[in-house]
């Protein structure tokens, strides 16, 4: 697309969306009306009714003014919306970006003959343009001009692809033994602490004080013969036992029946064992590898694969797992998939700097060290605190031992975590954007963090590495702009089948 | 890298909005000591005067030195943008990843003659990158370089 002409906003949605939105927009002022009445009753009646029409008038003014204020346009390449009282904003959305126009009419919508269109990039969940509301002929003729600039877009290209291979190839499926097996590795204290929570609940019914953790870590003499460490274990015991319990319940309900079956150029899982759920990953849009595990899970050789996806009309954002409890070598195969994709395979990956542990050392000692400090000042015995401190320090270090990234051709590894360690491999072309930050005791040790934001990340928690030495930091980012920012359009796509 | 500065006006954005943050409650604890001075038994003055001085360095020093760690180039193939005065933020937006652009201006900004442009990616954490305190013609100038940018990728 090289026609650069400006898109004028020089459309209004119809005047209907006046009556409309301040029809909607009624309901909430008729629940007004009562605390209206009850102010009014010492007032008296005569004046009700002329505040309810002030106010309907001033509602319906807003709603002019907004109406008055809302403009769109559509140029030979973008939409162009314009909005806002106070605040102006002017929105252009390239055709090219756009991935989905639906048009949307409720039972307001069509008392009036209208249609509310909504603008979908496919970037996040909400559409980004919504023009509400339009004649049904106009959305037509939008959705139409939209369709013949988007440059050599085929109508309905998203769909069915599928036909080709009706019988998909299982590539990943767990059986109930797997199942059960990965339900004991879904052990959740949230339910041990679930489980204190109920004891308070019913503490009367229990013979001693659980509020009191002093008493309850072995403070015997209070109570004598009814509290014994006896019943500490056996209620530590229960916690255990409930929380291995309800992960094999929590799993044999959502993992049931895993199948994860390759159909040409998408993958589709089943699982559940009330709720079947079905997900299409269509391989194109994955945009990175997460491979998660734990130090037993580590130990055995085993681990959960999910896949990050940019979803589209039927495609689901976010993370999907696609195999939730696999032997390296099941991973290796189900990797096969995506001949972009492959996770670190003997390369050495490298820890960041060690100065990592001197700024975790800073960032978590030196609070608890100036409170023990000042408590000492009044009760001495607080100094027995001190030996808790090396603690925090091993726990820096372990976390750097575990927190390491590597680069090999396109790709990006970021490991991190102890307990929940997690790898991320990211094809670097998919990076959306990247941010260095640095904080004041980072720029003192000349260290930094580099955030990779990646599209279909759930939230926050996608790769970054938290203390690379600042020139290294440097690199990195530009490597990685360097592939992401330049026209590589064959290595845009991970999941894209190679040849 | 060279960095542009934002347009002086930001900084007159800046200030006035912290202005308006710190102002009314300094008024308002202004008015209710006044108010219980008997109550109290306290001196309104000092008090004041002291709520006054806490408030000078946010008010008055912080903007100066948020607008200063601003500053910005936009690259052939991308937006670079920094800002943050403890922590240090470098953010780098390739332009081809850019989704849709907004060209916004509040009330302030129009006082001060200043627009913001906001890039928008498919990004999660950092899906809107906003470049704050451009003139009008330099932000929509931008908007049309980058737009330039987006083009038809093989899906």
């Amino acid at each position: 697309v090289t026609d650069q002409a400006q898109a004028v906003a020089d459309r209004r949605v119809h005047p209907g969306t006046i009556g409309l939105r301040f029809l909607k927009d009624l309901p909430q002022t008729l629940i007004g009306l009562p605390a209206l009445f009850s102010v009014m009753a010492d007032t008296g009646w005569q004046y009700v009714i002329p505040l309810a029409a002030g106010a309907a008038t001033i509602l319906a003014f807003v709603q002019w003014i907004a109406w008055r204020r809302f403009r769109y346009g559509v140029g030979a390449s973008e939409i162009v919306i314009e909005s806002g009282l106070l605040s102006r904003n002017r929105r252009s959305i390239p055709f090219d970006r756009i991935q989905d126009i639906d048009i949307e009419r409720g039972p307001l919508h069509r008392l009036f003959g209208l249609a509310k269109v909504k603008i979908e990039t496919g970037a996040g969940g909400k559409a980004e343009g919504v023009l509400d509301s339009v004649t049904l002929d106009e959305a037509d003729r939008l959705r139409r001009s939209i369709r013949a600039g988007k440059s050599g877009m085929a109508e309905g290209a998203e769909t069915a692809p599928a036909l080709a291979e009706p019988a998909g190839r299982p590539i990943f499926t767990m059986n109930p033994v797997r199942v059960l097996a990965s339900g004991l590795f879904n052990f959740s204290l949230i339910w041990v602490a679930g489980l204190f929570g109920l004891l308070q609940t019913f503490e009367p019914l229990i013979p001693f004080d659980i509020k009191d953790p002093g008493r309850l870590l072995g403070l015997v003499e209070e109570n004598g013969n009814r509290f014994t460490l006896g019943a500490i274990a056996a209620v530590l015991l229960l916690a255990l036992a409930l929380g291995v319990v309800s992960g094999i319940v929590r799993t044999t309900l959502g993992d049931w029946g895993f199948r994860l079956l390759a159909e040409g150029k998408r993958l589709r899982r089943e699982r559940g064992l009330l709720t079947r759920s079905e997900v299409v990953i269509p391989k194109r849009r994955v945009q990175l590898a997460l491979f998660r595990t734990g130090p037993l899970r580590k130990a055995l050789g085993l681990g959960e694969l999910l896949v990050q996806t940019l979803g589209s009309g039927q495609g689901q954002s976010g993370l999907q797992s696609v195999a939730p409890f696999a032997t390296g070598a099941e991973v290796d195969r189900v990797m096969a998939e995506f001949p972009r994709l492959h996770l670190p395979d003997g390369e050495a990956l490298t820890r960041v700097s060690s100065r990592h542990v001197l700024r975790v050392a800073i960032q978590t000692v030196t609070l608890p060290l100036f409170v023990i400090a000042v408590a000492s000042t009044q009760r001495p015995e607080a100094v027995a605190f001190v030996p808790l401190l090396p603690l925090l320090l091993a726990g820096a270090v372990l976390r750097r031992r575990f927190h390491r990234y590597g680069v090999s051709g396109n790709l990006l590894f970021v490991q991190a975590g102890f307990w929940k360690r997690q790898l991320w491999a990211l094809p670097m072309a998919n990076a959306q954007s990247v941010s260095l930050s640095r904080s004041w005791l980072q720029r003192r040790l000349a260290l930094a963090t580099l955030a990779i934001d990646t599209a279909g990340a759930p939230g926050f928690g996608g790769p970054r590495i938290v203390d690379l030495p600042i020139e290294r930091a440097r690199e990195l980012s530009a490597l990685v702009l360097a592939q992401s920012s330049r026209d590589t359009a064959s290595a845009s796509r991970a999941g894209d089948p190679g040849s | 890298m060279d960095l542009k500065p934002l347009e002086r006006g930001q900084l007159g954005v800046m200030l006035v909005s912290s202005l308006l943050v710190a102002v009314p409650p300094l008024v308002g604890a202004a008015v209710l000591l006044t108010a219980l001075r008997d109550k109290t038994g306290l001196a309104p003055g000092p008090l004041i005067a002291a709520l006054a001085l806490l408030l000078a360095y946010p008010v008055l020093v912080g903007p100066f030195r948020r607008y200063r760690t601003w500053g910005y180039a936009l690259g052939e193939h991308e937006l670079h943008v920094r800002h943050g005065v403890w922590t240090q933020i470098d953010t780098t937006v390739p332009l081809r990843r850019v989704q849709h652009l907004d060209v916004a201006q509040g009330p302030l900004e129009r006082l001060f003659g200043v627009t913001r442009l906001v890039l928008h990616t498919a990004g999660t954490a950092n899906s809107e990158v906003v470049l704050p305190g451009l003139t009008r013609a330099t932000a929509e100038a931008y908007r049309d370089d980058i737009r330039a940018h987006i083009r038809q990728e093989p899906e």
